[in-house]
């Protein structure tokens, strides 16, 4: 799941990775639509986060597709 | 006259309610925010990223503690709403750090932004955020 923070609250888009190993068109295109949503959010500053329960959290440079949940948060600045 | 004496009396209480609307509008409003669908999405991932005891500590205290990977003494006490993260060590506050995202985020989504850079990248957080330090 990728879940990207906005004024709306989070946005989300999801996928299923048994659909995706079947080659699922829908399942494909959502992945694509996800890895397009993290380079542009990365474009725009944010940072992305890989947040798998039980783990300690890890900033992630690239989109991962077998991440359990992706969180990118927008770009900071010291106030 | 008792029915005159009475639309007087409902006139008044009238003008009161209407008078008194409002305030009590003002007064309500910041527990309204809460009830936004902006804020209930946002409160939702917050109650995914959190212990029991961390919300608990929230609700409660109005701030999270977040314990540094990095140096054992040191905790981030970040506030339930927009505010000053405060750093601790040894129990004693040492610094203050100010950090915003660019964007309007809803207040549940900022604790979390705080706990994830906090708990990724102590450092990069450190060196983003602009640092007041306290003097005893």
């Amino acid at each position: 799941m990728l879940r990207v923070m906005s004024r709306r609250g989070d946005d989300r888009l999801t996928w299923d990775d048994q659909k995706i190993q079947a080659g699922d068109p829908e399942a494909m295109a959502a992945i694509h639509e996800a890895e397009r949503i993290f380079a542009q959010e990365k474009a725009r500053g944010a940072t992305a986060f890989r947040v798998e329960g039980g783990k300690t959290v890890e900033r992630l440079d690239k989109f991962d597709a077998t991440a359990e949940q992706i969180v990118m948060v927008p770009r900071v600045v010291g106030g | 006259m008792s029915a005159i004496s009475l639309v007087i009396s409902m006139l008044c209480w009238g003008i009161i309610a209407l008078a008194l609307t409002p305030v009590i509008w003002l007064l309500l409003m910041p527990y309204m925010k809460g009830w936004s669908r902006a804020e209930r999405r946002a409160t939702d991932l917050l109650h995914e990223m959190l212990t029991p005891e961390q919300l608990r500590q929230l609700l409660w205290h109005g701030y999270l503690e977040i314990p540094s990977s990095t140096e054992p003494q040191r905790i981030y006490r970040v506030p339930r709403s927009k505010g000053y993260v405060q750093v601790l060590e040894n129990g004693h506050a040492i610094m203050r750090l100010c950090l915003q995202p660019v964007e309007f985020l809803p207040d549940a989504d900022v604790v979390v932004l705080h706990k994830l850079m906090i708990e990724a990248n102590e450092e990069v957080y450190l060196q983003k955020a602009n640092k007041y330090l306290c003097h005893d």
